[in-house]
């Protein structure tokens, strides 16, 4: 008798839990009077510049009184995942920032809706950076509005540049020079004069762009690798050279563990590669004493080209809202909203506002990764990581190593 | 005879006290590191004890944005479905292992292949499910989720513990041979008590850690569960406040701590004398 | 009746005979009594179907389509009967994997279940402070989140300045400055299993040891004074009364130990997984999700379902068995 009661009265409490806990009205777009938009921002924009959304907002609702902005913002672990469950269950947001890696594989099936007719209508669409805006256009529409943009730098120490009386490089070749002194003048072991992870294939592609190579290229219809060519190689050789003169980490290590600014803050690297956001997280003693130059290339006065990375803003089709969404996204990529990234240190999305820091002279010359909708399958499944391991712990030639990822990349690009 | 008990208890002792140090190393070292100053967590040598013990960490995970929010959320999740998980599992348990009836076989034949299930794979079609019944970003959504996937081992565990009640127990326990449901559940229960308490503690601590369905189903942040917000210390494609994670993870571990301390003492894990009690 | 059940022993079959006959009828009336049982079992059932019903249908129909990226958004997968099935069967890489996990789940489940009762035991043992002090221990360890006892591992097992690399250089057991614990397959599968089983044996412990709480010390007093030896006295009175739990605990682990995720994967990191380290879980989720291939993610689990089944088969049985000569 007991047990009966207690079973009922924890099923009505159930009940009343699910009926004050249940969303009021349905999430997304089931709803016709449609005044309230939902933009998932990344969790870098909670910390970095919380003010610039607030302003974004604030504007957007003064020029549609009645609407209403709901900033939710997603880790970039799993927004995907989140993304493919609003997309199955017909909810999705109005406005999606988007890896610029990550759009090529949405664009391609259908995720986006069609900006094109409204691309005049951005601000500074026309200075657009090139390669981020090549990351949002599919088949020649238009689907993502470049956000912000960050490259790779040197960072490095001052003071142990000073003492190896080394100015900064303006060549490869000066800069291994460099290394191998700082080297002697380092000679604890596990110091790398400059810490590059093995397996770090975002800087070492920049070798073989640097060169003159390419990872793909599209011939007849279908994607081929073009990690074989002479120049790749060329380039390739080149880094394994320079990785063996200047960096001590593992040969197969990954760039993201042990992070190389945890690596730098301990001491234990003159120098490093990597975002230019890198300076923030060098460690209380080595602040002052910390600087960063662009990367120079195998040729004297030049930059070497570096991976681009950013963010884009993609309206999904499944929207209800597409021209709120694309005001807000009109609003949130404002002259003064960029302008406000670029003071936190990134790279604004159109060339007209590059400025002369460090990370912006490195964007001039860059590279992207091939725009196939299945490359990001090529990442996932760590080809090129795989190649560089090979290569750098000898267990393959260069040109056997890259002969097996020339393969795999045509593999997954085509299927 | 005595002084043999003495030392061989000493010597059981000494390998617990030596168990208890090797299996509790890496709690210690979440700890210690969340009072740790950052210079220390960046050193190169890494140092046993915290030197210049901080709460920095703490106040900072405190101060992150929705952190009371998250462990509301998570208390409300987690107590409804392990008090409603715990009786209903328990009801099941008592019929699958005291009766025969057919369709017993499929039951069974259900509860063991739901676990064998790998979640992974239900993901969307669960989210789909949902999504219909507007149970998308709201905590019920979650409980119902979390209870289809506690039931299972919860009444399979209560199974195997009613199975081990010796039945001179049960019917030494009767005592007026009454054959209703209500007396002979109340009858069952000081008898498997124990056996419910560690079925709820495993509960307990598998609803309070879950993180991928949490995740899925809880869009506002100001509705996500404790788990979910601590995976925002290490999403951003930015540093890692190591600190603030190993302060943030130390805090979340204290309700589970506090409910096992409230019903340990059925399974004897105290201060109570002897052995081992019924 | 069920004499297995009984434990065998002189005390018990003197009380047993003292009961009066009319006691021994109420277990067996209990199958007259029709609705009851289904009564009890109704909301489980209800709660289960209701939420699982429609995704574990959609599940088994998605494995027979073409369900990608595409299709997610267009939300209409087209039918292609076994080719999921077929694709996942001829590739080689499915079965190394298998074998693996297989490999993998016998060792994580043999050292849980090893290392768990034989502690569960000794607290039985301890004195009660000591006994507090581990099973304080063991929640503690229980409670943490399997994301942030990765964190911890991987702090341990830095290369660069971890604990495990300074202690181990210190302690002279051989030069382990800068050891790159996660550079062979074999490494990273025996650091995941650290983990895994740490995780694991709080479980264990508490669950045996409560099993154990449910041996009378009547029971066990009187059995002693007969002068029945302690072997004894566990072979007849403690093993039949844990042997369920036992049961249940093992079918339990190699389940769960198969299926794993989370761990692996967030140790070794989605940029060191491969071919060689790839365990079933990881390779699911790889195969399903990265790829964005969901019917063959869903044809994945359904095999994944299968085999487990296979692999637990003998103690689901054996738990089955008991439950019905109870009955």
């Amino acid at each position: 008798m007991k047990a009966r009661f207690f079973f009922a009265a924890a099923l009505a409490a159930a009940l009343a839990v699910a009926a004050s806990t249940a969303s009021a009205k349905p999430t997304g777009s089931k709803h016709a009077l449609a005044s309230k938009i939902t933009v998932w921002l990344q969790v870098d924009a909670q910390s970095g510049w919380p003010n610039l959304v607030a302003a974004a907002n604030q504007q957007f609702q003064a020029k549609h009184p009645g609407a209403t902005v709901d900033v939710q913002y997603q880790t970039w672990g799993d927004h995907l995942s989140k993304f493919d469950a609003t997309l199955a269950g017909g909810n999705t947001p109005d406005v999606i920032e988007m890896g610029n890696t990550e759009m090529t594989k949405y664009m391609a099936a259908g995720a986006f809706a069609n900006l094109s007719s409204q691309k005049g209508s951005f601000p500074n669409s026309k200075n657009w950076l090139k390669g981020l805006a090549a990351s949002g256009n599919y088949n020649g529409r238009t689907y993502g509005v470049p956000y912000y943009a960050g490259s790779r730098v040197v960072t490095y120490r001052t003071d142990l540049f000073r003492k190896a009386r080394a100015k900064v490089p303006t060549s490869l070749g000066q800069f291994t020079a460099t290394a191998k002194r700082l080297k002697k003048q380092n000679p604890k072991r596990g110091f790398s004069p400059v810490y590059i992870a093995g397996t770090d294939w975002y800087f070492a592609m920049s070798f073989v762009y640097d060169y003159g190579g390419q990872i793909a290229q599209r011939k007849g219809g279908k994607w081929v690798g073009r990690l074989e060519s002479k120049k790749a190689r060329a380039g390739l050789a080149a880094y394994k050279r320079f990785f063996n003169a200047a960096s001590r980490a593992s040969k197969t290590g990954t760039e993201n563990r042990p992070q190389p600014y945890d690596v730098y803050a301990r001491g234990q690297a003159a120098s490093i590669i990597g975002p230019a956001w890198f300076s923030c997280c060098v460690g209380k003693k080595y602040t002052k004493a910390t600087k960063q130059f662009v990367m120079p290339s195998h040729a004297k006065g030049k930059a070497m080209p570096g991976f681009l990375g950013g963010s884009d803003l993609a309206v999904p089709a499944g929207s209800n809202d597409k021209s709120l969404a694309t005001d807000w996204i009109r609003i949130f990529t404002s002259t003064a909203s960029q302008r406000g990234l670029q003071a936190k240190g990134n790279i604004p999305n159109a060339t007209n506002l590059l400025g002369n820091s460090v990370n912006e002279r490195a964007a001039k010359r860059s590279w992207f990764v091939p725009t196939a909708k299945n490359w990001v399958n090529v990442e996932n499944g760590n080809v090129l990581r795989t190649m560089l391991a090979r290569i750098l712990t000898g267990r393959a030639s260069i040109a056997e190593a890259t002969a097996w990822a020339d393969d795999n990349i045509a593999l997954t690009l085509n299927q | 005879m005595r002084a043999r008990r003495r030392r061989s208890r000493f010597v059981w002792d000494a390998i617990g006290v030596l168990l208890f140090a090797v299996l509790s190393f890496p709690v210690y070292w979440m700890v210690a590191s969340a009072f740790k100053p950052q210079e220390e967590l960046d050193g190169l040598t890494p140092t046993w004890f915290p030197m210049h013990p901080t709460l920095s960490h703490f106040s900072d995970a405190i101060h992150r944005p929705f952190f009371w929010h998250g462990v509301k959320n998570s208390l409300i999740v987690v107590s409804v479905t392990v008090a409603l998980s715990m009786v209903l599992a328990f009801l099941a348990a008592v019929a699958l292992a005291k009766f025969r009836f057919t369709g017993r076989k499929a039951f069974i034949i259900l509860i063991i292949g739901i676990q064998m299930l790998p979640q992974a794979g239900l993901i969307i079609p669960l989210y789909v499910v949902l999504a219909r019944y507007h149970q998308v970003n709201a905590l019920s959504g979650v409980i119902l989720t979390y209870m289809t996937f506690v039931l299972p081992f919860s009444v399979w565990m209560l199974r195997g513990f009613l199975l081990g009640i010796p039945k001179e127990l049960e019917e030494a326990a009767m005592v007026d041979g009454s054959t209703r449901i209500g007396s002979f559940v109340r009858i069952l229960l000081p008898l498997v008590a124990p056996g419910l308490v560690a079925t709820s503690i495993f509960a307990f601590i598998t609803t309070w850690n879950e993180y991928i369905f949490a995740r899925i189903l809880l869009n506002d942040q100001s509705k996500q569960t404790a788990t979910v917000w601590l995976s925002y210390f290490t999403g951003t494609s930015r540093n890692t406040d190591w600190g603030g994670l190993m302060a943030g993870s130390t805090l979340i571990a204290i309700p589970v701590v506090v409910f096992f301390l409230i019903v340990q003492r059925k399974i004897a894990f105290g201060l109570t004398a002897g052995a081992v009690r019924g | 009746m069920t004499s297995s059940e009984i434990p065998g022993g002189t005390a018990f079959a003197a009380e047993a005979a003292l009961q009066p006959r009319r006691r021994r009828s109420f277990t067996v009336a209990r199958v007259v009594r029709g609705a009851a049982p289904y009564l009890l079992i109704l909301p489980v059932v209800v709660t289960i179907a209701a939420i699982l019903g429609y995704p574990l249908y959609h599940l088994a129909r998605l494995s027979f389509q073409k369900y990608g990226l595409f299709e997610l958004i267009a939300r209409h997968g087209t039918n292609v009967g076994w080719a999921n099935y077929s694709s996942v069967l001829h590739d080689q890489v499915f079965w190394h994997v298998l074998i693996r996990t297989i490999v993998f789940t016998v060792a994580n489940v043999a050292l849980t279940m090893g290392i768990g009762t034989l502690i569960a035991l000794l607290l039985t043992k301890v004195s009660s402070v000591v006994r507090v002090l581990l099973t304080a221990g063991l929640v503690l360890a229980w409670a943490m989140p399997p994301v942030v006892a990765v964190q911890v591992w991987l702090w341990m097992t830095n290369y660069e300045n971890g604990v495990l690399n300074y202690a181990l250089t210190t302690l002279h057991v051989g030069d382990y400055y800068q050891h790159d614990w996660y550079a062979t397959p074999f490494s990273q599968l025996s650091l995941t299993t650290t983990l895994i089983v740490w995780g694991a044996i709080p479980f264990i412990v508490v669950t045996v040891y409560a099993g154990l709480s449910q041996v009378p010390p009547e029971l066990v007093e009187a059995a002693e004074i007969d002068g029945a030896r302690p072997w004894r006295v566990f072979k007849d009175l403690t093993v039949p009364i844990v042997k369920p739990i036992f049961l249940v605990l093992t079918s339990l682990s190699i389940i769960w130990d198969f299926g794993v995720f989370t761990q692996p994967f967030l140790l070794i990191d989605q940029t060191r997984i491969n071919a060689s380290n790839e365990l079933m879980g990881i390779y699911l989720f790889e195969e399903g999700y990265l790829k964005t291939d969901f019917g063959r993610g869903a044809a994945i689990s359904i095999l994944m379902l299968l085999i487990v089944a296979v692999l637990s088969v003998f103690y689901v049985r054996k738990m089955v068995r008991m439950g019905d000569e109870a009955g």
